[in-house]
């Protein structure tokens, strides 16, 4: 009989495998690709304090960990389906259905698409393709790129291409209308962009940092933000420009941008074409939370940890026995918090199934201190709010399900 | 705006902007019905790219609905999978 089965082997899914099996509990864990360190393994860069962040290194270090506990691995098998029948989850995978009292379900997250006109061409990706193809699949993406949508995600992989010798030409914004949402106001932009200051290397988004947190001084810096843009290792950011269409016959060969004006509409007359061979769309992460969704779990949106997430406590039980999220299921953050996050599952689910008391409640207890701290650390913070956010979700816990006070209107996305 | 009502959204069904806009604005409904009446979403991907556009879509012609309230519901299978496994019994 298996104990414990988790979905998704990334950083947070490895590390609660590792918790629970070193609680002697029998772990499987699933993962749909065919290795295991889910976005792990497409990451590599430098802290502030210059140590280098190696992703690859770090995942195969859980998965020799795993291993050594006699976690049972398996890739490339994909999950459709999870339901509980009495007391046991029933798994639903493309290699038949699984069962176990206990499951953590740490799938990641999706990129948001920003559809634009041209975006169907080949040579168009997100940007989180380009991440895989280079790091991962060790492919060149092209020649030469234009990358559309500024934001934490899209600098950190810039400075990837370039380490592979991939030319950037520049980044501009999406054109603003419904579909790009905030990534196309170059306002919103700017402010999001503020807590990057330290990966976007340049002398205006450092000094200005403090004082762009000020609405009426980031009004006046988008108004004369300069128009051949600022440059983020080189590359030129051009916050006042918008990718009006993608252009190309047969496969992208460049890019229709127009100049806005500081509030990202489009000044007429002022299109020009940037030549490329390939784009890269980076519209932002949202929790891929579609498996707790289908296992009938409440949901609440809340914005600042990237959209819809399961209720979870901040041991990442959630209201469903025997269910546990953990990583960015539960709020868009680093690969170092989803796999302290991971931690803090594993030992709960230990908990939970009886595990000796005194030792697990102190483990239990640090590991969840250990996510505050590993949080205030962060070298990346996708959402400057995100503490505003773990803190709505925990008074939700705490108003729906610490004081017995189960309520039945919550909103479910299953 | 007019270039931007052939952006193919749904790339599986190949439902353009222009086509979800008039729906949305016709009969101010939930993203639900849209994906129904226009089949954007219902496609091999499951929705996988398309649900994001469509719930904006919707928060952006209908009045009175926020992303919060009346999201794209998943439903299994929430990946794409043969008839034979679906309907397999339980090892
Ligand atoms: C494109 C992209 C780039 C990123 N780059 C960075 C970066 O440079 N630095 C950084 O700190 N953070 C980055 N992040 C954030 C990243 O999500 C976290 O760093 C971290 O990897 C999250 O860990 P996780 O364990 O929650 O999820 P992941 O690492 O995403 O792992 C989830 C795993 O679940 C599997 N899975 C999902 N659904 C199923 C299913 N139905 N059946 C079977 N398996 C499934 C996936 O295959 C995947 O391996 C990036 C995220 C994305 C999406």
């Amino acid at each position: 009989m298996r104990d414990v089965i988790v979905i998704g082997a990334g950083p947070a899914g490895l590390a609660g495998a590792i918790a629970s099996a070193s609680f002697g509990l029998k772990v499987t864990v699933i993962d749909e690709f065919i290795k295991p360190g889910g976005r792990l393994i497409g990451q590599l860069h430098q802290e502030p304090s210059g140590e280098w962040w190696n992703g690859i290194k770090e995942s195969e270090r859980l998965h020799q960990e795993a291993k050594t506990l006699s976690v049972d691995i398996r890739c490339g098998v994909s999950v459709y389906n999870l339901e509980k029948d009495d007391d046991l989850w029933n798994v639903h995978t493309s290699i038949g259905t699984l069962t176990a009292p206990y499951v953590l379900v740490a799938t990641g997250a999706a990129e948001y698409p920003i559809p634009l006109p041209g975006w169907t061409l080949p040579g168009v990706m997100s940007i989180g393709a380009a991440q895989v193809m280079t790091n991962v699949h060790r492919v060149e993406v092209g020649k030469k790129g234009i990358i559309i949508g500024a934001n934490i995600l899209a600098f950190a992989i810039l400075n990837e291409l370039q380490l592979a010798g991939i030319h950037v030409d520049r980044i501009v914004l999406p054109e603003k209308n419904p579909l790009s949402g905030k990534a196309g106001e170059p306002e919103e932009v700017m402010k999001s962009l503020l807590n990057a200051a330290h990966l976007a290397p340049s002398p205006l988004l450092r000094m200005g940092s403090r004082f762009m947190k000020n609405g009426s001084f980031r009004k006046i810096g988008m108004k004369f933000y300069p128009k051949n843009g600022v440059k983020v290792n080189g590359t030129p950011l051009l916050l006042r420009k918008a990718a009006i269409e993608i252009i190309g016959t047969e496969q992208v060969e460049g890019v229709r941008v127009a100049d806005t004006d500081e509030n990202g509409n489009i000044i007429p007359g002022s299109e020009k074409i940037y030549e490329a061979d390939f784009v890269c769309i980076a519209g932002g992460l949202y929790p891929l939370a579609e498996l707790v969704a289908v296992s009938g779990c409440p949901f609440q949106y809340i914005p600042e940890l990237g959209g819809h997430v399961p209720h979870h406590s901040e041991m990442m039980e959630t209201p469903l026995e025997g269910l546990f999220v953990a990583g960015n299921i539960t709020g868009i953050e680093s690969g170092k918090i989803a796999m302290a996050q991971g931690t803090t599952a594993g030992y709960a689910i230990a908990k939970h199934a009886g595990k000796d008391g005194a030792a697990i409640d102190k483990q239990l207890q640090e590991a969840v201190q250990n996510v505050r701290s590993v949080r205030e650390q962060a070298a990346i913070q996708f959402n400057p709010e995100i503490d505003s956010g773990r803190r709505k979700m925990s008074e939700l816990w705490e108003s729906l399900y610490s004081k017995n006070t189960r309520e039945n209107s919550q909103i479910k996305i299953g | 705006m007019n270039n931007n009502e052939a952006i193919v959204v749904c790339r599986c069904e190949e439902v353009t902007y222009g086509a979800l806009r008039f729906t949305a604005e016709e009969h101010q409904c939930t993203a639900r019905e849209l994906k129904l009446r226009t089949r954007a979403g219902m496609g091999f991907c499951g929705g996988r790219t398309c649900r994001i556009p469509l719930d904006r879509i919707i928060e952006n012609v209908v009045s009175n609905i926020s992303q919060g309230d009346t999201p794209l519901k998943y439903q299994p299978p929430i990946r794409p999978v043969t008839f034979g496994t679906v309907g397999e019994k339980n090892d």
